[in-house]
């Protein structure tokens, strides 16, 4: 539970906490020198932004998506076929992907205003096979499932590096301002009335809370973001597919991630990636491809662990086990 | 459109269409009576038929004689599944009861990946593998129209199962207790009524339907680890179209979509065809989630799901 007045002073020092881990994120990029590490952050940081786009969503107005693949497949398909067709810079073309992904959400939105739940999910679900499938199918445009190769020709301004530290950093840069959105959210007027949807839709309906408003902003912030994830990827990893960014294992491990790391809190996401990331470029480091779908098995365990036996996540667990992380 | 063309459609359609009702029961008594989606649904599917498939594999007996030597398996299935994964989540939160089945589904597909690969694995019938030739029908300018016996089949024990399964639920006692705990959990519990082992039977029911189901359909279909979620995906159509919840609704809405799978396919192609049933999908869930056969109204739909 978290005190509503913050009192000033009680422990000043606290604050300073979190510039310090700032700073040291942006330091070990380059005290790491090893490709596997750097790649390890990179992911890291991919995920834990994406799983924070879910979260808006699902987290703090309790819409629970299984379709997020389809605005990541959309972000990952937009940038690259402007910079394939037209030449387009994917930097703008991650701004056209994300206002594209979030038109979608927000037409979803309108269309599936009614739905709760179980409902909602299945929805999504469906959606996200559509995208899945269009991707498969029109492949005149989008190459099917041989996917596209993105040219590797290093140009800052064409949004491709030689080395992995750009990436790092640009990695980095998004998910501390996810993190960012998901803060400001959390404690502005727009989180009291996403949370206040989600815990009981007629009583802040009747309190004057616009809800069907307030649930379109999520949907739109969480489908732009997921989208721009979406374009970072494809140019991190200079080639996309219709299985590795638009199937539905996509959407499910995001949720996962936000899930275990802690839903509805604004590090839960982050702290999600972190544990999960490391698993599975593990164990590919170990076993390489022998043992086909082993780190799903291990993902799925842990979520249904988590889900019986700490329901809010790894993250607000351990903020109760350890005093030093509780709130002032 | 041809006569003979169009017929020969109907027929494959209502023939799928038998089997996606029989799957599909089972997913939307489940929901009826838990409140529950199991997204794990395709995944005893997928489990029922490779397990049809190493028992006809390794005692070279008949898949449909398998298929029914297995149900006391499958049913255990359901037992252990409801005690480890639906019970402890059942008072707990949307989310939870949401991912749990996800979760499950997860963690099936990759251990059936990993133990048996992803090799596309099939059996064929020893016997009847000619088409059967229906016609010609010159009154009706049909000329022939030809039948898989294997989808014959399939269709034929799936439409005797589910029948068989509607009077028990209707005629036998159990079935009695098992609509009313659907229909009103609290007012069940008060005449005492179980509804702890209700609702174990009912989930240990409704696995054993989609594991008949994904027995019958082994002479028709390779089974892969991924064969579950192809199918879960069109049993979620299916009870959505007929009412979540409704096994009437099921049986019928399983024969439409059937029917317009495969015109679809005709008509946009074999590819595209998701597509279609899909907006179907999305388009009944927006304009009337209650299905075609929704026991209840609109308005008390919106309220059930208010997240804990």
């Amino acid at each position: 539970m978290k005190p509503l007045i913050d009192r000033p002073g009680s422990r000043p020092w606290l604050k300073v906490v979190p510039w310090i881990v700032v700073l040291a994120l942006c330091v070990l990029p380059l005290i790491i020198r090893n490709d596997f590490y750097l790649d390890a952050l990179i992911l890291i940081f991919l995920w834990g932004a994406y799983a924070g786009a879910w979260n808006i969503l699902a987290g703090y107005a309790g819409m629970m998506s299984l379709g997020h693949s389809a605005f990541f497949g959309i972000g990952a398909y937009t940038s690259t076929l402007l910079l394939l067709r037209f030449g387009l810079s994917p930097w703008i073309g991650m701004l056209a992907g994300g206002l594209f992904a979030s038109t979608i959400g927000l037409i979803l939105g309108v269309i599936c205003f009614r739905l709760r739940s179980h409902y909602f999910a299945l929805a999504t679900l469906a959606f996200g096979e559509v995208g899945y499938i269009c991707a498969v199918n029109f492949r005149s445009l989008t190459g099917g499932s041989e996917g596209l190769a993105l040219p590797i020709r290093p140009d800052a301004l064409l949004f491709s590096f030689a080395g992995k530290l750009p990436y790092v950093y640009i990695g980095l840069f998004l998910f501390l301002a996810v993190i960012a959105i998901s803060y400001a959210i959390e404690h502005s007027r727009l989180g009291y009335y996403l949370t206040a949807f989600r815990e009981n839709e007629n009583a802040a309906r009747a309190l004057g809370v616009r809800t069907g408003r307030v649930r379109l902003i999520a949907m739109v912030l969480s489908s732009f973001i997921s989208a721009v994830m979406g374009t970072f990827y494809a140019q991190y990893v200079v080639f996309i597919d219709p299985s590795s960014v638009m199937r539905i294992q996509i959407s499910v491990q995001v949720a996962l991630f936000a899930i275990v790391g802690g839903i509805g809190t604004t590090l839960g996401p982050a702290i999600g990636a972190m544990i999960f990331v490391p698993i599975a470029m593990l164990l590919r480091a170990e076993m390489g491809t022998s043992l086909p779908g082993l780190h799903m098995i291990i993902y799925g365990v842990i979520l249904v662990l988590v889900l019986l036996y700490m329901p809010q996540g790894i993250g607000p667990k351990l903020k109760e086990k350890i005093p030093f992380l509780r709130s002032p | 459109m041809d006569p003979t063309l169009f017929t020969q459609l109907l027929i494959s359609g209502i023939l799928l269409g038998g089997i996606y009702a029989l799957a599909s029961i089972g997913l939307t008594l489940i929901f009826g009576v838990m409140k529950i989606v199991n997204f794990a649904h395709g995944e005893f599917f997928m489990v029922a038929m490779y397990l049809t498939y190493w028992v006809v594999h390794y005692f070279h007996i008949d898949p449909y004689l398998a298929t029914l030597i297995l149900v006391p398996v499958v049913f255990l299935i359901g037992i252990v599944t409801y005690y480890l994964f639906i019970r402890p989540t059942l008072s707990s939160s949307v989310l939870a009861q949401i991912f749990i089945t996800v979760g499950l589904s997860t963690i099936i597909q990759n251990v059936v990946l990993l133990f048996w690969s992803a090799d596309f694995r099939s059996i064929s019938l020893g016997y009847a593998t000619d088409s059967l030739v229906l016609g010609p029908f010159p009154a009706l300018h049909i000329e022939e129209a030809m039948v898989s016996p294997a989808r014959l089949i399939a269709f034929g024990l799936a439409i005797l199962l589910s029948l068989a399964f509607y009077l028990f639920l209707k005629l036998s006692y159990t079935g009695k207790i098992i609509r009313a705990t659907s229909q009103d959990r609290s007012a069940a519990l008060l005449m005492g009524i179980n509804t702890d082992r209700i609702y174990r039977l009912t989930f240990a029911i409704g696995i054993v339907l989609v594991g008949l189901a994904g027995g019958l359909v082994l002479p028709v279909y390779s089974v892969h680890p991924f064969v579950g979620f192809d199918f879960v995906l069109i049993m979620f159509v299916v009870v959505v179209l007929g009412g979540m919840g409704s096994v009437v609704g099921a049986m019928v809405s399983g024969l439409i979509i059937g029917v317009v799978e495969v015109f679809s396919s005709y008509w946009i192609g074999q590819e595209n065809k998701q597509v279609i049933y899909f907006l179907v999908f999305i388009a009944i869930l927006v304009v009337r989630p209650s299905g075609l056969f929704g026991l209840k109204e609109e308005e008390e739909l919106e309220h059930i799901e208010t997240i804990d």
